[in-house]
């Protein structure tokens, strides 16, 4: 991630600031930063939205495929996590860079999602036994301002919600069954996402907690802890991370911040994407 | 007959007889009462160690929870190799890998997603453990491969890995001890076996049902990694947490106890030379 130098006065600062409950940008512990997000810029994918959570910008496009089934399990459809962290979001991604945190990213998300009752599986089976909808989830990493983990969520589960799979028509033939994928725009179902989790980010920052952490607040974090928390408060997965280590005490309280934070995230997100959908406003795009 | 010994004989794609069998995996509900092997629902295999397996590592342990057996080796600190990875502060890298033959299902050669998560998360523990700052310039590599997989898996490797560590002489903050547990409802079940692991994980959307583990370090009471599987209630997971921090103080002699009979039986050996 892009070179954050803080002194160990700007570090106390913050360190401070966190101890108020009141950070350097005006939050509180609790508190997101300004995000925006919308849905459907790209017409070459089945779903997609673009969230930009203050300075960290996150695009992500589904493309559905059929495909045949997981042997291992039969009559559910799947989803496929990929993340490229683009070297526009820092040099340091350059090549092979980004592989590391890609896979560390989508490796928490695919647990997030692999709890069945996060999204409807059995109804992206086509064919059950044979063929499934197969779902690429791909997200690009246009701008690193913090707080990856929780951005790319939000983006994941918006392109989710945005996400139209066509219609299939099975047709009894001699040879077998042929599939015929309706190529009417309008011949569409949806996916229902009320379900599907949020990643959230709890950061220790001395002796105290805080959610979406800036670039500068996560410098000063040595551990932090993520859970993927549903709208009803089910917890699909859960991680630590950073170098240091968490006192027994102090967990308990952050998973109650990141539930608490969670469910309200949830909701918000999915009002404000019923809202997009029904105002239909035009794009907007990435020129503000 | 000739034949191309790069082309692969054999079909290209295939099925592993077990995709046909009908799974048996058995209600966890009925794990409360009995468990498959015995055990009632708190109670954790018996732990068995040694330290000092490879003589060529640098330090090295073996681990055995019943069925489930893993070894691991230890070398450096050595130099970092590439230049541009210089850092004043030593480098952990870890590898976690399955024997091929481990697990039901035959393993490919190449890292799979499931090791190279399993390697992540067994670094995110260690790391706060290991004092990196004493070792600048340096790297410690721990390689930790499972012979047999049944069950809790991750929690043997860092147990495995952690005492190879210790035995290198690699200084530390404290051991690192881990511990599993599978959820359902408000069963918990300590220390599963690969059966229950899937007993729980094919329950996993009706109702609360999932695994955590938890590493922890039980002199400086800090957990160093936690990570959990499945679609859990929140307060039973909050509650579970404290069921393996306890599961993991009950090891922790048991680690010590290896680790001072290794350094007995190596200072026996430097005596009598």
């Amino acid at each position: 991630m892009a070179d954050v130098n803080l002194s160990e006065a700007e570090k106390t600062f913050i360190l401070h600031s966190v101890q108020d409950n009141f950070r350097d940008d005006g939050r509180s512990c609790e508190d997101f930063r300004h995000m925006e997000i919308e849905t459907g810029l790209i017409s070459n994918t089945n779903g997609s939205a673009r969230v930009r959570l203050a300075s960290t910008d996150v695009l992500v496009g589904v493309k559905v495929q059929l495909s045949p089934v997981d042997p291992e399990n039969p009559e559910v459809g799947r989803m496929e996590f990929f993340l490229d962290c683009s070297a526009n979001a820092t040099p340091e991604f350059e090549g092979r860079g980004g592989e590391e945190l890609a896979s560390e990213i989508t490796a928490l998300l695919t647990r997030a999602y692999g709890c069945p009752s996060t999204m409807d599986y059995p109804s992206l089976c086509v064919l059950p036994g044979q063929q499934c909808w197969l779902l690429y989830v791909d997200i690009l990493l246009l701008e690193c301002g913090g707080n990856l983990f929780d951005a790319m969520s939000l983006a994941v589960k918006a392109a989710l919600f945005n996400t139209k799979v066509p219609n299939v028509t099975m047709t009894k033939d001699e040879g077998g069954i042929e599939l015929d994928v309706s190529d009417d725009p309008y011949d569409f179902k949806r996916l229902d996402v009320t379900g599907a989790p949020l990643v959230v980010t709890v950061n220790k920052i001395g002796h105290f907690h805080v959610v979406d952490a800036s670039e500068k607040e996560e410098a000063c974090s040595l551990a932090r802890i993520m859970l993927g928390v549903t709208q009803t408060g089910t917890i699909t997965a859960m991680k630590k991370e950073g170098s240091g280590s968490l006192d027994a005490d102090s967990i308990s309280d952050m998973m109650e911040s990141a539930k608490k934070v969670g469910v309200l995230l949830n909701k918000s997100l999915l009002k404000a994407l019923g809202e997009e959908e029904e105002q239909g406003t035009e794009a907007v795009g990435f020129l503000r | 007959m000739p034949t191309d010994t790069r082309r692969i004989q054999g079909p290209e794609t295939s099925n592993s007889p077990y995709d046909f069998c009908p799974t048996a995996t058995s209600d966890p509900a009925l794990l409360e009462k009995q468990r498959l092997d015995g055990r009632d629902s708190a109670q954790m295999r018996p732990l068995f160690l040694r330290a000092g397996v490879i003589s060529q590592a640098r330090g090295s342990a073996y681990i055995e929870m019943n069925q489930t057996k893993a070894i691991c080796a230890v070398y450096g600190p050595r130099e970092v190799q590439r230049r541009e990875d210089f850092s004043l502060k030593g480098q952990l890298t870890c590898q976690f890998r399955f024997a091929t033959f481990a697990s039901q299902h035959r393993r490919q050669h190449q890292q799979g997603n499931q090791e190279k998560d399993l390697s992540v998360q067994m670094l995110e523990a260690l790391e706060p453990a290991v004092c990196l700052h004493k070792y600048p310039k340096s790297q410690i590599n721990v390689y930790v491969t499972v012979l047999q997989h049944d069950g809790s898996v991750l929690s043997a490797g860092i147990l495995c890995a952690s005492l190879a560590l210790a035995s290198a002489g690699v200084e530390m903050y404290d051991l690192v001890i881990a511990s599993s547990a599978a959820m359902y409802n408000d069963l918990t079940i300590s220390d599963p076996t690969v059966q229950e692991e899937q007993a729980v994980l094919s329950r996993v959307g009706k109702g609360s049902s999932g695994m955590l583990t938890v590493a922890f370090m039980p002199s400086i009471n800090q957990v160093s990694a936690i990570t959990s599987d499945g679609g859990i209630q929140f307060d039973t997971l909050n509650k579970t947490v404290r069921t393996v921090i306890d599961n993991c103080q009950k090891l922790y002699p048991v680690l010590q106890q290896t680790l001072v009979k290794h350094i007995e039986e190596k200072k026996k050996g430097i005596s009598s030379k």
